[in-house]
């Protein structure tokens, strides 16, 4: 089953003097339970197309379909509620609210949502515990180490069952140790719950990992591999 | 997560800048309140003493006396009329007085005044000047004396201070002067044997007798039992010219009116000024002041009024000293509108700052699914709660100063004191206790406060999430 659908996608930056074609061409599609990996120089245009998948930012030219919805259709304020409802976010840094708990913070979609607390506080324990941290609810964000924090950002994206989980560099601030962990706890939460993660890296460890390797260089694609090992 | 719960928490990010913001509310609306109440207090007292002590709510006057006040704009007061005016629900009394200009000599010194004859029992139902009659006063001698005596040295202090002035009980003599219960029963018949005054208020059957303003007695340095030469023009250019044994000394509110103030009988003072019968206008006293039910009496009365008489209300009477006080208004407006300018500019300032600060998380809250108007909407609350803070804590600290003030009137001594009184103004003023005042206040603080959020926030809807998150 297709999650996304890119069917030859520009993205053109005018900002400068000079046309910046930062997506030039691309047409992909996504399955349910993907952990696929976009790999590519700096500047290559990995972020302009995961922000492009995720509703952030409108395409040039070209069509994107993510779960029934043609995202060129939707208003303003209807792609941040599209996001809400089907995408999960995981930035490089700054991911959470300083002001909330741990566990108020993998809460938080799910109370934009307006889950119901019992079912919110139930997932929220579950999606703690999968990611080692159910002795940190009340941790705030600055008590938190970066891989911790970036383990918090994983719950929350994926606490309300968005369509698919989106992280732009999701391990760029990690060490070595910490970003295996996090990779874990990726893998297992893409087997357990059948989430389809799309992330991009020009990290070695995270491309090792991945069952589909997606090359782009100067906004297109060149090469898109499918790899059948298990870790 | 509740909205306000999430914008509370925020609040205590950067706790000093949201302090220093709230300190600058604070402050402006301190200020704010504390001299609107000194303003309101001043004027309430000043337009209240000059019209309970002398010109009255409401006078029945000739329509020229307004422009040319003199005897030949007088009038013979019909008893009908009177009847009728009195009749009104609204009238407590009709007290005729006639008034004029005059010379007053005692000793080698002459001084302008204004002769007013009333009739004393008519005019203590509702003028009550008797209760301005001087009970102590310090003289040069009775300073000198006092300091010679062995005075607790607060008060030996302040008898200096004070010297010159005059008191009409014994309550602010011994708050003005610091004489604490302990010190009062040794203290206070030094008082009474060097500075107390034998002092009369005259009778209906009075003749030849006169109460004069504190100044007045000051500058012609006349006292009780002198007596006081009158000469002046009388009715139809006839000359008038009377004398007066000064019978007691009050102290008039206003020191226009305090330096030159003479009180006879009207009986005498239709005698002295050749005009039987005549009057220059009656003092209509009312119950209920209100700025609306004044006109209404004014205009039932008028309607009773003849022969070129009409009714004038306290507005129209001191036209000059309304002018006065709103000019002062205007001035104090421009400060507290200055001031609010201040909180204006303070808080946007700190809603622009704290937003370019957040700049990043506002980018990942709106990625992740939170709409802009909600995200708007937690920033405006933060700033609406350091707001209220700054108005609320405003408003708690200037209570006791209000009260306090309300309570003992701040007095100027002195020089400053000389200062006021050549402006015409007595040189004490009351604060206003709080009323409406205060809720204007809050509310055009808030208001401010709203416009400059409003102002602020709209930032939040022209926010581009992907270049918040790059940055
Ligand atoms: N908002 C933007 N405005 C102008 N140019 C941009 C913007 N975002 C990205 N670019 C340009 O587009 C190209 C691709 O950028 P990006 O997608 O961030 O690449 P990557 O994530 O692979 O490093 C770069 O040349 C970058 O400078
Ligand atoms: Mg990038």
């Amino acid at each position: 089953m297709k999650v996304v659908e890119i069917n030859d996608v520009f993205k053109t930056y005018h900002d400068t003097e000079v046309e910046v074609k930062a997506v030039n061409g691309v047409t992909l599609s996504f399955e349910k339970g993907d952990f696929a990996v976009i790999v590519g120089p700096s500047g290559s245009g990995k972020t302009t197309l995961l922000n492009l998948i995720g509703g952030l930012d409108q395409p040039t030219a070209g069509e994107i379909i993510v779960a029934g919805h043609r995202l060129s259709e939707l208003k303003p304020s209807e792609l941040i509620d599209f996001r809400m409802e089907h995408v999960g976010f995981v930035f490089q840094s700054y991911n959470l609210i300083p002001v909330l708990t741990a566990s108020e913070n993998v809460g938080f979609i799910m109370s934009l949502q307006k889950w119901p607390k019992e079912k919110r506080m139930a997932r929220t324990g579950e999606l703690l515990e999968a990611v080692g941290l159910s002795d940190r609810h009340s941790s705030r964000p600055a008590q938190l180490s970066g891989g911790q924090q970036q383990r918090v950002a994983v719950a929350r994206a994926l606490a309300p069952r968005p369509q698919f989980i989106l992280a732009d560099e999701p391990t760029a601030n990690l060490d070595t140790k910490s970003a295996e962990t996090l990779l874990d706890i990726m893998e297992k939460l893409n087997r357990g719950e059948e989430m389809t993660f799309i992330f991009s890296t020009h990290d070695a460890r995270v491309v090792k990992r991945a069952r589909r390797v997606i090359t782009l260089e100067d906004g297109k694609v060149v090469s898109d591999e499918r790899t059948n090992h298990t870790s | 997560m509740k909205n306000y719960q999430l914008a509370w928490r925020n609040l205590w990010r950067n706790k000093r800048r949201t302090l220093i913001t709230a300190a600058s509310v604070f402050f402006a609306v301190f200020f704010a309140l504390v001299m609107r109440s000194f303003q309101l207090g001043t004027y309430e007292k000043m337009y209240r003493d000059v019209i309970e002590s002398y010109s009255g709510y409401l006078q029945l006057q000739h329509s020229d006396y307004l422009d040319e006040s003199n005897l030949d704009n007088g009038f013979v007061p019909e008893q009908s009329l009177t009847d009728i005016i009195e009749a009104d629900p609204n009238v407590t009394g009709v007290i005729p007085k006639l008034e004029s200009f005059a010379l007053a000599a005692a000793g080698s010194r002459t001084r302008g005044v204004m002769v007013i004859g009333m009739d004393p029992d008519n005019e203590q139902k509702t003028l009550n000047i008797k209760n301005r009659l001087i009970k102590y006063r310090l003289t040069p001698d009775a300073t000198e004396a006092l300091k010679g005596e062995n005075l607790p040295s607060r008060t030996a202090k302040l008898v200096d201070v004070f010297s010159g002035e005059a008191w009409t009980d014994e309550k602010s003599l011994i708050s003005d002067l610091g004489i604490g219960d302990d010190d009062s029963a040794a203290v206070m018949p030094l008082f009474r044997k060097y500075a107390s005054l034998d002092n009369r208020y005259l009778t209906s059957a009075d003749s030849g007798r006169a109460v004069i303003g504190y100044g007045l007695s000051r500058y012609l340095s006349a006292d009780v039992g002198d007596t006081l030469v009158v000469m002046g023009q009388g009715y139809h250019g006839v000359s008038a010219a009377g004398l007066f044994v000064i019978k007691g000394i009050v102290s008039m509110p206003n020191p226009e009116i305090d330096n030159a103030f003479v009180y006879i009988t009207l009986a005498d003072a239709q005698y002295l000024y050749a005009a039987p019968e005549m009057v220059t206008s009656a003092i209509i006293s009312i119950s209920d002041t209100d700025d609306r039910e004044l006109l209404q009496t004014q205009q039932r009365l008028s309607a009773s009024c003849n022969d070129g008489l009409v009714i004038r209300n306290w507005k129209e009477m001191n036209a000059l000293l309304l002018n006065q006080m709103e000019a002062d208004n205007k001035s104090g407006a421009i400060m507290i509108g200055i001031l609010y300018l201040v909180i204006a500019f303070g808080v946007s300032g700190t809603v622009l700052m704290m937003m370019a600060e957040r700049r990043r998380e506002f980018g990942m809250l709106v990625s992740i699914g939170m709409q802009k108007r909600k995200l708007a909407g937690i920033v405006s609350m933060e700033m609406l709660f350091i707001g209220l803070l700054g108005v609320l804590a405003g408003i708690a600290a200037s209570l006791p100063i209000v009260y306090y003030g309300y309570a003992r009137p701040l007095r100027f001594t002195g020089e400053l004191a000389k200062m006021y009184e050549e402006y015409g103004f007595e040189a004490v003023m009351p604060m206003h206790l709080p009323d409406t005042y205060y809720l204007w206040q809050a509310a055009i603080v808030l208001l401010i406060l709203l416009i400059a959020i409003t102002f602020s926030v709209r930032r939040i809807f022209k926010l581009n999430i992907i270049n918040a998150i790059r940055a």
